[in-house]
């Protein structure tokens, strides 16, 4: 008895002392708020990014010259995939790293939820608005407020292969200006075998299909106004746009599209079909030499670039058509040296810093001017082109709303019904969408009065 | 005296109970909770009463991805049961390298889904799988080609159905083990009265596996509500959001579109369908399932 007894005071003591022992462990070394790091003397700065191979070197190049600048910080750059929502796990966790790589359509539902820093000191280096290429303002800036800056912008193009051009009877040198040029050039273009099966197609808007939400604004139309918070998917001239879209299908039969898309290519690249001469003409970003250089060998691609062409009513010389985005660096609400993630990013945004960038990534520079240098050694030699979208008036961007993520899943539900022709015209699947996004954005507006946060639309001081 | 030993079995099992509480008791609870509340995991979450579960009355898209959910999971579940009973009946037969073909039919299961998803896309490329290579082998003289699988709504539906019957390893093996638990005397009983092997199966193997069966269609049930990683990786949801599932609304809901809140309260719905589908299928495996020791 007296034994059993002890036996069981010595077994108290011990859970006892087990669970004092798991809770020193758990404080001493259990997670906690990070606090910063420190190399030495030096302010460590965590960045992540989204860029492997050529891309990441280019910007490690950066980082490298801001760690080799000054004694102070040390820039650590790490690459991270679905940086987007690791970034916001991150952030509610209130762990985050110094600086963030995003992509401009991720800033929106960051400035919403206060999840970013705004970049104050920018302003103190004499970055203002006039110091971006104008297309790329609205997407740095909200209000006066410069809640990002742009790491590598681009703007979107039509590429062309200049020796398919020449093949048919064409001027390499006098790309389409209005889509009624192009629809002719593209049955030009085109090859069929004596089935009607398509052995070279002029162009394909679902080749790499990438940028599918843009189809109406090259007729004019626009997804959303930013003035009033409304959305108009089913305008006439996005409908117009997609069904533009659509005749593709329409023309060459929907099978004999996916048998010519769904060929095996000795290129497993999303650039396959062009590269091998399969299709002649495709909506790219100015990166597209990097990666011809890089699967076919320099200067052996023989590529044109002009601004994708626009009907001939829409069309206005000199100020050129064309989707813009941006990689954008953000300091996460929580980062643990703010300031000097600031000044890390201040340095990437010098001219010498973006022109760098820029080059390695064959993107235009996202400066509202690029220096004689940086566009004669430019990897891609329409880079003006590029920059001159970028500097347009019609220049465009996805709505920039922090719903835009289901907002554009709910299009690209539509535009899979219209390109795969479950409907006979673009009409319905875009009409169903416009009802699916007005509930959307009645939904967000519910929150914002909520949480009692502004408009999108208000304030934004474009 | 009487030795009070609750203590020392506390201690014993307390890293199961800091475990079940961290992991467990605490994320569910702030699940339900999150679930009555507007929460965009960046802010704080505000109460808004059933609001979330109001919004489930009128969300299209949630009909859509409850309705591909039923019919993947109805579809696999009966065809994969078929299978996976005909394959363990097959292999309780005795036969030479019968270890071999036991470990063949389970391996598939060990292997990683992502792979799996990946090798399965390719395979079911409309021009260079293998699928429609061996489709068009076979049945091309008669004028039939593999179809377009990622295409159209109906064959990319069935290419996921099709696929989710390459993992049917672990329910044959618990097959096998329900197979030989059947009394042998019960099919000699029948011999004698003349039961052809047809009726042996249907009236006496049937009945006899009929707990495992009940077990394998629950499990079953469990598993397809919450499919996830092979859509994802094989057709993102489409073609139009033909093979957009549950899982993959919630995920979109609560890291894609920044809704938290409703995503905690699909959740909730999730558990509940899953809940009352098990007690229906409880409910009904009481009429129709033999319980030999009962």
């Amino acid at each position: 008895m007296t034994g059993t007894s002890a036996s069981s005071t010595i077994t108290r003591r011990t859970a006892l002392g087990l669970f004092a022992a798991a809770g020193v462990g758990y404080i001493a070394l259990g997670p906690r708020r990070s606090s910063g790091s420190r190399d030495g003397n030096r302010i460590v700065v965590d960045y992540w990014e989204k860029w492997t191979g050529h891309e990441a070197a280019a910007m490690k190049k950066v980082v490298d010259a801001f760690n080799q600048s000054q004694g102070r910080i040390l820039v650590n750059y790490l690459t991270m995939s679905g940086i987007d929502q690791k970034a916001k796990i991150s952030i509610a966790g209130g762990d985050p790293p110094g600086v963030l790589g995003l992509w401009d359509r991720n800033v929106p539902f960051f400035v919403q939820c206060g999840a970013l820093q705004p970049l104050e000191n920018l302003a103190g280096q004499g970055i203002t608005r006039e110091y971006y290429a104008p297309a790329l303002v609205p997407l740095l800036f909200t209000g006066s407020i410069q809640v990002c800056a742009p790491s590598t912008p681009s703007s979107v193009a039509l590429y062309y292969n200049r020796e398919i051009f020449r093949e048919v009877g064409l001027d390499p040198d006098a790309p389409p200006e209005t889509l009624e040029q192009f629809d002719q050039m593209i049955r030009q273009l085109t090859v069929l075998d004596d089935q009607g099966n398509v052995m070279r197609a002029g162009f394909l808007p679902s080749d790499p299909g990438w940028w599918s939400w843009c189809w109406g604004y090259f007729f004019g139309g626009s997804l959303y106004d930013q003035s009033t918070g409304v959305a108009h998917v089913d305008s006439s001239q996005n409908i117009r746009g997609y069904d533009w879209y659509q005749s593709f299908p329409k023309r060459w039969g929907l099978e004999r599209m996916r048998r010519f898309q769904g060929a095996l290519v000795d290129n497993p690249s999303p650039y396959r079909d062009f590269f091998s001469g399969r299709l002649a003409t495709t909506l790219q970003g100015p990166w597209l030499p990097m990666f011809m250089e890089q699967d076919l060998g320099k200067d052996v691609f023989d590529y044109g670039a002009c601004p994708f062409p626009v009907p001939a009513d829409l069309r206005q010389p000199g100020s050129p058509y064309g989707p813009i985005e941006s990689d954008v660096l953000i300091v996460p609400t929580g980062a643990p040296d703010p300031e000097a993630s600031m000044e890390f990013i201040g340095f990437t945004q010098t001219p010498e810093m973006m022109e760098l960038l820029n080059s390695g990534h064959a993107k235009p520079s996202p400066l509202a001017e690029s220096s004689e240098s940086f566009r004669k050694n430019h990897p891609n030699r329409a880079v003006m082109m590029h920059e001159a979208i970028l500097r347009s008036p019609n220049g465009f961007t996805t709505p920039r709303i922090a719903e835009w993520d289901e907002f554009g899943d709910a299009l690209g539900s539509a535009i899979d019904a219209i390109g795969n022709l479950r409907s006979d015209s673009a009409t319905k699947p875009l009409q169903r969408v416009q009802v699916e996004v007005t509930e959307i954005l009645q939904r967000a507006a519910a929150r914002r009065r909520r949480r009692g946060q502004p408009d999108p639309w208000e304030g934004t001081g474009t | 005296m009487k030795h009070d030993s609750t203590p020392v079995g506390l201690l014993w099992i307390s890293p199961w109970i800091v475990g079940f509480l961290l992991f467990t008791v605490i994320p569910v609870s702030m699940g339900l909770w999150y679930g009555f509340t507007d929460y965009t995991l960046l802010e704080k979450p505000i109460p808004v009463g059933l609001a979330n579960y109001a919004r489930m009355l009128q969300d299209d898209v949630l009909l859509t991805v409850l309705w591909n959910t039923a019919l993947f999971a109805g579809a696999s579940i009966v065809i994969g049961s078929i299978l996976s009973i005909a394959l363990a009946v097959l292999l309780s037969k005795p036969a030479r390298f019968q270890s071999f073909w036991r470990a063949a039919v389970f391996a598939p299961s060990v292997l990683p889904v992502v792979a799996v998803a990946v090798i399965f896309k390719l395979g079911y490329d409309a021009d260079t799988g293998m699928v429609n290579s061996a489709i068009n082998t076979t049945v091309g003289w008669a004028g039939l080609q593999g179809p377009n699988w990622f295409g159209s709504r109906f064959w990319a539906m069935s290419a996921l159905v099709l696929m989710s019957l390459w993992a049917v390893g672990p329910a044959v093996v618990i097959y096998l083990a329900g197979l030989r638990d059947v009394p042998r005397q019960l099919y000699e009983a029948a011999a004698i009265d003349g039961f052809g092997r047809w009726n042996r199966f249907v009236h006496i193997t049937l009945p006899m596996i009929s707990p495992v069966i009940l077990f394998n269609v629950i499990i079953g049930i469990i598993n397809a509500m919450q499919v996830f990683a092979i859509p994802v990786i094989m057709t993102g949801g489409g073609p139009d959001r033909a093979t957009y599932f549950y899982s993959m609304y919630i995920y979109d809901q609560a890291f894609s579109y920044g809704d938290m809140g409703y995503a905690s309260a699909l959740g909730v719905v999730q558990f509940t369908i899953i809940l009352v589908l098990t007690l229906l299928i409880l409910l009904i495996g009481r009429r129709y399932v033999y319980y030999r020791g009962a």
